[in-house]
C-alpha cells in the first residue's frame, strides 16, 4: 500500500477531502462497521462496571484509579458507560454519512464528520492495538512477513499512518 | 515505557486563575503504547484549548514521565474532563489533589 503523491486527507474549503482509493476507503469503512458491531454486542456492557470483553478495555477505561475510589468508579461506569457508547455510535453514524456519499477515489467530510472520523479511527486502533498487545517497541514495518499476525500489524500500521495524516489535516 | 501506569514526578499545568487554590481533584492522562503522540496533542488542544506548545509539552510529559496532570477542579468538572478524554480514547483517570 504505497503512499500517494497527495496526502490521504487534506483540507479543502470548509471541509476535508479524502484521497483514498475505493479499496482503502472500503477497508476503513468495513473496520468501522465491525467496530459498531463489537460495541453493540451484549457483552460490551455487563452493567457491573467491569469490561467483560478484553478488546474493549481501552474503550471503557477506569476513571477512578485509586484503591479507595472503587465505588466512585462503579458509579462512573454505571452512569457514563452508556454515554460513551452513544457517543461512539453517533460518531460512527457521522462517518457512515460521508463514506456512503463518496464516489470514485474521493470522499468529502465536513468539520464535524472529520472530528467523528478521528475519534472513530482512533477507536479502531485502540481495539486492534489491544488485541495485538502492541507495546512501545513496536515500529512501523518491523513485523516480518511470516509473522502469524503480519496482516493485522500491517493493518494497524496503515491505520496509524492514516490517523497521523488526519491529525495533520485538522491542525494544518 | 510499559503499559501499566507507573508513579513519577508530575508537572502540573498552569492553573486557571479563576479556580480556587484548594482544588480537590486532578485529571491525569497516562502513557500508553497505542495512542499516537500527534493525536494526544490534538486532543489536548481540542478539549482544553491549549496552545500547540502547551499541548505538546503535556503530551511529552505523558510520553516521557508516564503521566501528566492535564486539568483540575471540582469532582464534577474532573469527571466531565475524564469522560471527554475517554470519548477520545485517551487513558485518563482522576484523583484527589492531596499532594
Amino acid at each position: 500500500m504505497g503512499r500517494k503523491p497527495r496526502p490521504p486527507i487534506e483540507r479543502e474549503g470548509n471541509g476535508y477531502r479524502f484521497n483514498l482509493d475505493r479499496e482503502e476507503r472500503a477497508l476503513v469503512h468495513r473496520l468501522m462497521t465491525e467496530m459498531r458491531a463489537l460495541l453493540q454486542e451484549p457483552d460490551a456492557d455487563s452493567g457491573d462496571g467491569q469490561v467483560t470483553d478484553n478488546r474493549l478495555k481501552r474503550i471503557f477505561p477506569t476513571a477512578y484509579h485509586q484503591a479507595g475510589d472503587q465505588e466512585l468508579d462503579q458509579e462512573y461506569q454505571r452512569l457514563m458507560r452508556e454515554e460513551i457508547l452513544a457517543s461512539r455510535l453517533l460518531g460512527l453514524d457521522a462517518v457512515d454519512e460521508f463514506m456512503n456519499a463518496a464516489s470514485g477515489d474521493r470522499a468529502n467530510a465536513t468539520e464535524a464528520q472529520m472530528m467523528a472520523f478521528l475519534q472513530a479511527l482512533n477507536g479502531v486502533r485502540l481495539v486492534l492495538g489491544t488485541m495485538l498487545d502492541v507495546d512501545e517497541q513496536h515500529d512501523v514495518g518491523d513485523v516480518p512477513d511470516d509473522h502469524p499476525n503480519a496482516g493485522e500489524y500491517n493493518l494497524y500500521d496503515f491505520l496509524s499512518w492514516l490517523l497521523d495524516w488526519s491529525v495533520r489535516a485538522v491542525q494544518g | 515505557m510499559s503499559i501499566a501506569p507507573t508513579p513519577t514526578v508530575v508537572d502540573r499545568p498552569d492553573q486557571d486563575e479563576s479556580v480556587a487554590p484548594d482544588i480537590p481533584w486532578i485529571v491525569l492522562v497516562w502513557n500508553d503504547p497505542i495512542n499516537l503522540m500527534s493525536y494526544v496533542t490534538f486532543v489536548f488542544q481540542k478539549l482544553f484549548g491549549y496552545s500547540i506548545e502547551k499541548a505538546t509539552e503535556l503530551m511529552l510529559d505523558v510520553h516521557e514521565k508516564g503521566r501528566a496532570v492535564v486539568a483540575n477542579g471540582t469532582r464534577e468538572k474532573a469527571e466531565l474532563d475524564v469522560f471527554r478524554l475517554h470519548e477520545h480514547g485517551l487513558w485518563a483517570t482522576m484523583q484527589r489533589d492531596d499532594a
